[in-house]
């Protein structure tokens, strides 16, 4: 009847995980160094600081116009869990999805902690800005709430595509817009995605509270370690059916399962992270494994300028410059030559021209290591 | 002399609701839901590639993550003229029930049982249980450090609530380990999915991955394991409260409707369109023994009470655009009112239950003599519900496997279909409909697709039954009907307001996708008036 006794030992392990058994928790840190880029040395650093339980960092998550699907991501998270990340590693003053408190005793908890300050503020949804009351949260317009939770937050955390660039509802008429077009007067973080993918906040969180600073940043306001340093094309294990021509365009034929997503709208040239490294859900799977195109969830571009979805990204016959693509890398559209390049295997010097020149003018929006 | 109290935010739900509810002599006679968050995602797919849309809408809501993906893919594969391959419809029902076993769980514990058990009497358990114990010295730990948080505050805990620290240290230890257990039903749903939430692999006309028998192991591994903590904890801990504890509440129909009932029917068992593991159907005026057959031309939308202009009639959401009427005088939500044969319908697993005459469940509410189920029976509802899904998905992996083995994936034949790529193209002109049911109910997509572009767009979710206004006949939403009688002896603690309000699952950005919000209105917050 009860199944507890097979796993007992194993989750009173996690329930003391930072007190008796830490290997699980080592583990973690050890690897989330390596992802970072740090020598493997300073594991043990963001473990330190992790376990610091006694004063956790507190926590404002925010939902402007959202889905929910990044407080879910981050209730998704496996190894560490949502328990541990909950209860150990922040203290998660105000997020409505978890918080016990509701009505009134909610929203002086949300007060209390942005009288004390020193928190991170985490928002997930985008900004409108055509109305300020298309977005009404605990009372007020969602960008004066922004605002007024900025001001004493010792760092903004914008997680999920919607309020890191806008997202999909940018795509609509209510002006929706990511953080970093509202906060400047303080460093933004981005986590995009849609959702984010929880290794990439729970890794930015650690760094945070190790070094007390924001990790290297690309342009688009994102850590390098997970976005700028890794294209999705360059990385990706299909990559050589693209050197070949082969491209995947019947699901149903299995002899052309792993072949290149190209001709079904992969975004993949034009999208930076590191999901072809670290899947998705605890490492079970991602969406280009699954036979789905890159859609550039983590991109600036999305989705707006990638509409769409599921047809090429630019018509790789096309002997002209592919403008339309060009237009979507989101106004990169300098350093353009498609004749310049060697011709490669069973496609024309236009089509590898393309190729190279689109992951030129990306690499512009790639950045350069800098301190947030 | 009636008092007004209003809650804002309510919690522990999907997106954004301020509730507000009349009190007179410690009972709810007047209650009003109001969403505040608008996307128009219904507008932004106007004029895009049909295939698009299912990528757009099922971002509506990131909790039941994929079932609006997944009705959408049914309303463009009509309008498409698409059928989804054998193969094809088995992996969606996987990775679709995966989702049920993740979402059912999550909602219990972690949205809606902390609503029933008083947590600081963890701290006084004395037992010996060894997990038991790391429980109490855990929330000691973290209670010494002053920081509870997100588990306290919380509304003072009631005569209702659970105080017994044996079961309620029990009961934290499962909402740590069902934490852990949905995660991993997200996972499982990944392995056909691509990832979770918002799965990549579902589009229009089937999907887009071709299992490999190792992922189809793994995921039975999973479910496995999520299957016997839904068998032997969840399911016992949701009657262990409803047969219990809560058990007057529910005798006291805290939370009941007027009792009319709808299901779409939802999982396809066969690729006839005939047979699916839920069947639709209607019921009227909790007459459980009749269950009506049901016609999808019988839904219409009215806006009478929401901030829309008004249409002349009440029309069908195929025909319907959305027009906003900010200063309509009589308006006070932004939430439309869908209704079946002209009355507002519950939608969810109660009414899924009641529809399917569930044995089980028709034998819970005759041994304690139900006539009008509430918050309470909503719970076991959900609960069973998880178990009818518990008892047919590890057949449907079965199901797979012979597929895979008969069609040849693993020959050189490789005839197994999961995409029909013929109807790939999206058509000139068409249109469809993709009804089915969602965790929280009877979910319906509609489109219509005018020169290969998406020409119109509607949805209505199950939120948008549960949680609609008032009709031009003056009958309230479901939800509003709920809370009419509910005892709120206390104004500045109305945990009976928001177990009911919890207890229908409520998705709101799921409901108020379409809405706009007032003009010139900023809603202050007022704890208790």
């Amino acid at each position: 009847m009860n199944n507890y006794a097979d796993e007992k030992e194993l989750n009173i392990l996690k329930l003391e995980m930072r007190g008796i058994s830490r290997r699980t928790f080592l583990k973690f840190c050890a690897v989330t160094a390596a992802l970072l880029g740090l020598e493997s040395s300073y594991g043990s650093v963001l473990a330190e600081a992790a376990s610091e339980a006694v004063k956790k960092k507190p926590v404002i998550w925010l939902q402007g116009q959202g889905c929910t699907g990044c407080s879910c991501s981050l209730l998704s998270s496996l190894n560490p869990g949502p328990a541990e990340i909950l209860l150990d590693m922040v203290s998660m003053r105000f997020n409505t999805t978890v918080m016990n408190a509701a009505g009134y005793l909610g929203v002086d908890i949300l007060h209390k902690t942005m009288d004390e300050g020193n928190y991170l503020l985490v928002i997930e949804g985008s900004i409108p800005t055509a109305d300020p009351r298309y977005c009404v949260v605990e009372g007020m317009p969602f960008e004066e709430l922004v605002v007024k939770t900025a001001k004493n937050a010792a760092a903004v955390v914008a997680v999920g595509s919607c309020s890191a660039y806008g997202g999909i509802p940018k795509a609509g008429i209510t002006g929706a817009k990511g953080v970093s077009e509202i906060i400047t007067e303080k460093p933004v973080i981005n986590i995009p995605g849609c959702p984010f993918k929880p290794d990439w906040l729970v890794g930015t969180l650690l760094y945070y509270l190790s070094f007390n600073e924001l990790p290297p940043l690309d342009n688009d306001k994102r850590p390098l370690a997970y976005f700028g340093n890794h294209n999705i094309h360059d990385t990706c294990p299909r990559v050589s059916h693209f050197e070949k021509g082969q491209f995947l365009v019947d699901w149903n034929d299995p002899s052309t399962a792993n072949w290149c997503l190209f001709k079904v709208g992969c975004k993949g040239p034009v999208t930076f992270s590191d999901c072809n490294r670290s899947w998705w859900n605890d490492g079970v799977n991602y969406c280009i494994r699954a036979g789905s195109p890159c859609a550039g969830c983590v991109q600036p571009q999305f989705y707006e300028s990638f509409t769409p979805l599921y047809v090429p990204l630019f018509d790789l016959t096309a002997k002209e410059e592919p403008k339309e693509a060009a237009s979507k890398g989101g106004g990169r559209k300098e350093g353009y030559d498609a004749r310049s390049v060697a011709v490669g295997a069973g496609m024309t010097a236009a089509v590898v021209g393309g190729y190279k020149a689109l992951q030129a003018l990306n690499n512009s929006g790639k950045g350069e290591a800098k301190d947030g | 002399m009636a008092k007004k109290i209003v809650v804002d935010p309510v919690t522990r739900i999907e997106g954004h609701l301020k509730v507000e509810v009349e009190v007179e002599n410690g009972v709810v006679v007047d209650a009003r839901c109001i969403g505040t968050m608008f996307r128009g995602l219904e507008q932004i797919v106007i004029g895009k590639d049909p295939r698009d849309v299912p990528y757009v809408t099922e971002r509506v809501c990131g909790v039941c993550a994929g079932v609006h993906g997944w009705a959408s893919c049914m309303a463009v594969e009509q309008a498409h003229g698409a059928t989804v391959p054998e193969m094809g419809r088995v992996i969606r029902n996987l990775m679709m029930g995966a989702l049920w076993l993740h979402d059912h769980v999550l909602h219990f514990y972690h949205l809606t049982a902390l609503d029933y058990i008083d947590p600081t009497a963890v701290l006084k358990y004395d037992g010996n249980v060894p997990e038991l114990v790391a429980v109490k010295e855990k929330i000691k730990a973290l209670a010494e450090a002053g920081d509870l948080y997100p588990v306290l505050p919380s509304y003072t805990p009631d005569d209702f609530c659970v105080r017994d620290p044996g079961l309620v240290t029990q009961l934290v230890f499962n909402y740590l380990r069902a934490l852990e257990i949905q995660a991993k039903g997200r996972k499982m749903s990944a392995i056909f999915a691509g990832k979770q939430p918002h799965h990549s692999s579902m589009i229009v006309g089937g999907v887009t991955c071709f299992p490999t028998l190792e992922q189809v192991e793994e995921f039975r591994h999973i479910l496995k394991e999520v299957i016997s903590f839904v068998r032997n904890v969840y399911v016992p801990d949701a009657f262990l409260l409803a047969t219990g504890p809560l058990l007057p509440l529910e005798t006291a129909s805290v939370g009941a409707t007027a009792g009319h009932y709808l299901s779409y029917g939802g999982y396809p068992l066969d690729n006839s369109g005939n047979n699916f593991l839920f069947p639709s159907g209607v019921i009227f005026d909790n007459n459980f023994e009749d269950v009506k057959l049901f016609n999808p031309q019988d839904i219409s939308e009215v806006v009478n009470f929401s901030w829309y202009k008004d249409e002349a009639v009440p029309g069908h959401p195929s025909q319907r655009m959305t027009e906003v009427d900010l200063d309509k005088e009589k308006g006070y939500t932004f939430v439309k009112a869908p209704r079946y044969q002209g009355k507002p319908m519950e939608v969810g697993p109660l009414a899924r239950l009641l529809v399917m005459r569930y044995p089980p469940f028709m034998e819970l509410m005759q041994k304690y003599n139900i006539r009008r189920p509430g918050a309470v029976m909503r719970h076991a509802a959900r609960a069973m519900d998880t178990l009818v899904m518990a008892d047919v998905i590890t057949g449907w992996v079965d199901e797979l496997v012979k597929l895979l083995w008969e069609t040849g994936v693993y020959g050189s034949e490789g005839n197994a279909r999961i995409h029909d790529t013929a109807h790939w193209e999206p058509p000139d002109e068409g249109s469809g409909a993709g009804l089915n049911e969602a965790p929280r109910g009877a979910l319906g997509h509609w489109i219509n697709i005018s020169e290969k572009k998406t020409s119109q767009y509607q949805m209505i979710v199950p939120t948008t039954w549960n949680a609609s206004p008032k009709d031009e006949n003056g009958q309230l939403g479901p939800i509003e009907q709920s809370l009419i009688g509910a005892p709120v002896p206390d104004p500045d603690n109305p945990l009976n307001v928001v177990r009911i309000i919890r207890s229908f699952d409520p998705c709101l950005a799921c409901a108020i996708h379409m809405v706009h919000p007032k003009g010139d209105r900023v809603i202050s917050i007022q704890p208790a008036i």
